[in-house]
Parts: structure tokens; C-alpha cells; sequence
């Protein structure tokens, strides 16, 4: 069975049908990329599948159940973690509690706990600060526990949503170009990462990347979303030769816009 | 030394005021202009109960604070699903509105004349540790997974979301904290002045205790501490400059808003690790 399976959604905004009828599905412990032309609408895909906008139609099933019609909360309990193409951290929380407040929804400690000081929430703070350590030990964000988000290198802050959304504990992890910005050594760096994490934890993987070398290397499969509709899909050789995608790509974009 | 006593008691007070504003808009970023209301629930219900209906002091506090916590639910449930601004207005309208029915419902209340003849149970120490223990209570709801909850999404609403948290939820909870502790504010400053009127609720109320927290630094409960001592006591200190008060309280909320539009704490909190820091840097620098 597939973790993740998603059938014929949809998405209009006004006139613009951003995601058309788009199908996809990701095997048990699979590494996926959605690659496409700019505005090609796989951010959209994203966000549909995490429930930011609801669907026009269409269902997207997790390990066979539904969860298209969920709030976006529970989108993300139901294992669907994500990072995003704009670093979106939180400000105002170290490093730490960024992780820290990934895992909060879970910490079973409640309010007459917290208005008490009890030994419950102490344990399970000790306990929270722990785990979120460890998922920064991961990423590679040792030491930085108590900065400031914000004052990370760019790079750093990639590894930290990262480390965010492995705190969420997800069935699927969905990637928004994950590698924009880095430089070539710390790309480097970033497909051993997912490699490594890809080994270390059950969770199937989807990237949205640019960067054809990323999503080469690591994606069994490879969907080409061209305006809102799946233009192609196969294995990274397979897409590669394929003529439509190679025209959508070279036949309106310049290098530059690839980024 | 009354008198001393006497401005540090209200200080307390508007302290309590000012706690629960932190909470909803230092932690949760959202802005009510309606929190003074819950001070009238608070004050009038419990006095309404014991002069009228011989209800003891301790029973009565407890009702108000249920009621509080009533009619944060009324205000809160419909209101966390909207946008920021729009919360705004609504805790606005329902402060407005509290002090509307309080000025209209003459005979139970007094209407505008206000309540009076209410026996004055509580005193400095009363107060005192009643802001002792909200402190405490903000200060754990703050080092917690609830604090944390709130700051995420106040910094960015969407990405909290995408994390699992109840966004709507957690503005729920917050906001119901705020309206008991302000509740229970209220029924003490009703029996220490043993007169109330709806006029001293208003919005201008609500508005300085929001002025408070971001002079304090939005983030810095220390901060919050710090302005509203200086804020609620400053203007009872200045009260033989009569005519000049509102324009020095003006002048040094500006230059503050002006010089250090964090606040006067920023983000910080003030603790004896920083100010240990502070005085090595210091030091270093002499």
C-alpha cells in the first residue's frame, strides 16, 4: 500500500486552475521530487496537501485514510510534517524551543499541571528539551541551542526547519526546495543529510527542488508538474529524456529563473 | 504611609490588569481592548452578590470569576477564528457594551452613580499576594508548552499550524486565563474602594494596560513589571503637578516609543544572570 496517495486534486484561485487534476502517490519509505517549471504550482501542491487551502476536489489518503477535509492542525498530527521555501522559524523562541514547540501538541501535560508546577511538567520539559536537542544533533545544529533563529546563517536556518519538522515526528516529510540558496559544498552536505535521515527514520520523503542534482540523487520517482497538471513522471533517467519536460523547462525558462 | 499603601494597592491592581493583557497580547500577540471589562464583571458581580444577596466574600469571588470566565467564553469562542484586527474590535464593542448594561441596569447596579456602601474586605497584603501568585501563574504558563505555543504562533500563525498546534485553541485558553485573573482583580479592587462606577472600566482602561506592555518590551514580562509600576505609580506620584500629569505620562510614553520602540526591556527578561553580564561588561569596558 501506499503511504501517501493522492488523487485528482484540484485547485482554482479565481480563473487560475493552479493544480489540476493532479495524482500522484508515494511508496512505504520512498523518496519522491516535484519538479516544474516556475509557477508551476507544486508550492500549491504543498499546501494542499498540508491543508493550508482546502480542495476544490479530489482526496489526499495517508496510509489509506483521509485527511483532505481536516483543519491544517491535524493535518499535521496526522503525520504530514513540512518545511517551506520562504524560512518561516519563529521568532521570538531560541533554537531549541523552535524544535521544542514542533513536539508541544503531543507533551501529555496539561494546564493544571502548568498552574501548579507539578512534577509532570517538569519531567516532561526535561524530557522535551532533550528530544529537541537530539533532533538538532541530527540536522548537524549542535551548540546552537540557545540562539536566536534569526541570527543563523541562511544555511543553518534550512537545517533548523528541518529539524522542526522532524520534531513533529512525521509519516511524510514534505521538502520545499530544501537546497534554494545553499552553496554547492552545503548542497552537498544537504543530500547526505536527507540520506541519512532517510536511513535513520520510516518516513517517506517528498522534495520540490530546483536543483536537478538533489532531486536526481535521491528521488526513486519523479513527477513534472507543468501549470497546475502532471506533464510527466518516472524514474530520474526516464524524466530526464523525456522531450515534453525537457521543453517545458528549456523552452521558456533561462537558467537564472531555475533558481 | 496610607497613602503610599493606598497607591500601591491599586498599582497591584492594574498590575493583575496588565498580567492578563501580557498574556493575550505579549505571548499571543493578540490586542483586547475590552480586558477592563472583565475588572467591572469581577467587581460588580461580587458586590452586586454580597450586599445584596449576603453571599460570602470567598463564595462570591468564585462566581465572579465563573462569570468572568463565562463571558470570556461568549467573547472568545466566536472571536479566536478571526483575524487579529477584527478581535480588536469585537473585545472593544463587548467592553463598551459591559459598560453600557452596567450603566443601564440602574436598579441592580446604580447606573451611572455607581455602587457604593460595599464593606472594604481586602487591603495592601491581600493584593500583594494575589499578584504574587499570578505572577507565578504567568510565569509557569509562559515556560511552558502553552507558552511556547503562543509565541510560535504569534511570530507566524501559518507555520504554527503546519506544526500541529491548535492555533485557535491555544487563543482560547490564553484569553480565558486573562479574563479570570482580571475577574478576580476586579473583586478585589471592589472591596478595597468600596465604591465603583462603570466609568472607571472603560476602554481608556484596557488601552493602558496595553500601552503598558509594549513600553515594557512585548515580550519581556519583567518588562511589563517594570512599566506598569512605573506607569500606574508615576501619575499618583505626580498628582501635586496636577495639570502637568497627562502631559509628562504623554511625554515619557513617547520618548520611550520614540528611543526604544522595543520597549524599555525588548524581548528581555530582566534576571541576575543578565544583570551579573551587564556589570562584567561594564567592567571590561572601564
Amino acid at each position: 500500500m501506499s503511504q501517501l496517495e493522492v488523487k485528482n486534486i484540484s485547485k482554482a484561485f479565481g480563473g487560475v486552475k493552479a493544480i489540476d487534476n493532479f495524482s500522484f502517490a508515494v511508496g512505504q519509505h520512498d523518496i519522491v521530487g516535484i519538479i516544474g517549471p516556475n509557477g508551476a504550482g507544486k508550492t500549491t501542491a504543498f499546501n494542499l496537501l498540508t491543508g493550508v487551502y482546502p480542495l476544490d476536489s479530489g482526496q489526499v489518503l495517508l496510509n489509506g485514510t483521509d485527511i483532505s477535509k481536516l483543519p491544517q492542525h491535524e493535518i499535521a498530527r496526522a503525520g504530514m510534517a513540512r518545511t517551506f521555501q520562504n524560512i518561516r522559524l519563529f521568532r521570538g523562541l531560541s533554537v531549541l524551543e523552535n524544535v521544542m514547540t514542533a513536539a508541544d501538541p503531543y507533551s501529555p501535560y496539561n494546564l493544571l499541571d502548568v498552574l501548579f508546577y507539578s512534577s509532570r511538567k517538569r519531567h516532561n520539559e526535561e524530557a522535551a528539551r532533550k528530544q529537541g536537542s537530539e533532533y538538532l544533533k541530527i540536522v548537524g545544529l549542535e551548540g546552537y541551542e540557545n540562539e536566536r533563529p534569526e541570527s543563523l546563517p541562511y544555511g543553518l536556518q534550512r537545517k533548523l526547519e528541518i529539524a522542526r519538522a522532524l520534531a513533529t515526528n512525521p509519516k511524510v516529510l514534505l521538502l520545499d526546495e530544501p537546497a534554494a540558496g545553499l552553496n554547492p559544498s552545503e548542497v552537498r552536505e544537504f543530500i547526505e543529510l536527507v540520506k541519512r535521515l532517510h536511513k535513520q527514520f520510516d518516513f517517506s520523503i517528498i522534495i520540490i527542488e530546483h536543483r536537478l542534482e538533489v532531486i536526481m540523487e535521491l528521488s526513486s520517482q519523479i513527477f513534472v508538474l507543468n501549470f497546475g497538471k502532471l506533464l510527466a513522471s518516472g524514474t530520474p533517467s526516464e524524466v530526464v529524456g523525456n522531450k515534453a519536460v525537457t521543453e517545458a523547462y528549456l523552452g521558456e525558462e533561462d537558467e537564472s529563473c531555475l533558481i | 504611609m496610607e497613602y503610599i499603601l493606598s497607591t500601591l494597592t491599586f498599582t497591584g491592581i492594574s498590575l493583575i490588569g496588565v498580567l492578563g493583557v501580557y498574556l493575550v497580547t505579549g505571548l499571543t500577540g493578540l490586542f483586547s481592548f475590552g480586558q477592563a471589562a472583565f475588572l467591572a464583571i469581577g467587581a460588580y458581580v461580587s458586590a452586586v452578590l454580597v450586599k445584596n444577596f449576603a453571599v460570602s466574600l470567598p463564595l462570591a469571588a468564585i462566581i465572579a470569576m465563573l462569570t468572568g470566565l463565562l463571558a470570556g467564553l461568549v467573547v472568545g469562542v466566536p472571536t479566536v477564528r478571526l483575524r487579529r484586527d477584527y478581535i480588536s474590535l469585537v473585545t472593544f464593542g463587548f467592553g463598551e457594551a459591559i459598560i453600557a448594561t452596567l450603566n443601564n441596569s440602574t436598579n441592580i447596579t446604580g447606573g451611572a452613580t455607581g455602587l457604593s456602601g460595599v464593606p472594604q474586605y481586602t487591603n495592601f497584603w491581600v493584593v500583594l499576594v494575589t499578584v504574587i501568585i499570578c505572577l507565578a501563574i504567568v510565569i509557569g504558563y509562559k515556560h511552558s508548552k502553552y507558552g511556547r505555543q503562543c509565541l510560535a504562533l504569534r511570530s507566524d500563525e501559518l507555520a504554527a499550524k503546519a506544526m500541529g498546534i491548535n492555533v485557535e485553541r491555544l487563543k482560547l485558553i490564553t484569553f480565558l486565563i486573562a479574563s479570570v485573573m482580571t475577574s478576580f482583580a476586579g473583586v478585589l479592587y471592589v472591596f478595597y474602594t468600596s465604591y465603583v462606577e462603570p466609568g472607571a472600566f472603560g476602554w481608556v482602561v484596557s488601552a493602558e494596560w496595553t500601552i503598558i506592555v509594549f513600553v515594557g518590551g512585548i515580550n519581556s514580562l519583567t518588562g511589563a513589571v517594570a512599566a506598569s509600576i512605573l506607569l500606574t505609580g508615576l501619575p499618583e506620584m505626580l498628582r501635586f503637578a496636577s495639570e502637568w500629569r497627562i502631559i509628562i505620562y504623554c511625554v515619557i510614553v513617547l520618548l520611550i516609543i520614540n528611543f526604544r520602540p522595543t520597549g524599555i526591556f525588548g524581548e528581555n527578561e530582566l534576571s541576575l544572570r543578565r544583570i551579573k553580564q551587564f556589570i562584567r561588561k561594564g567592567a571590561k569596558a572601564a
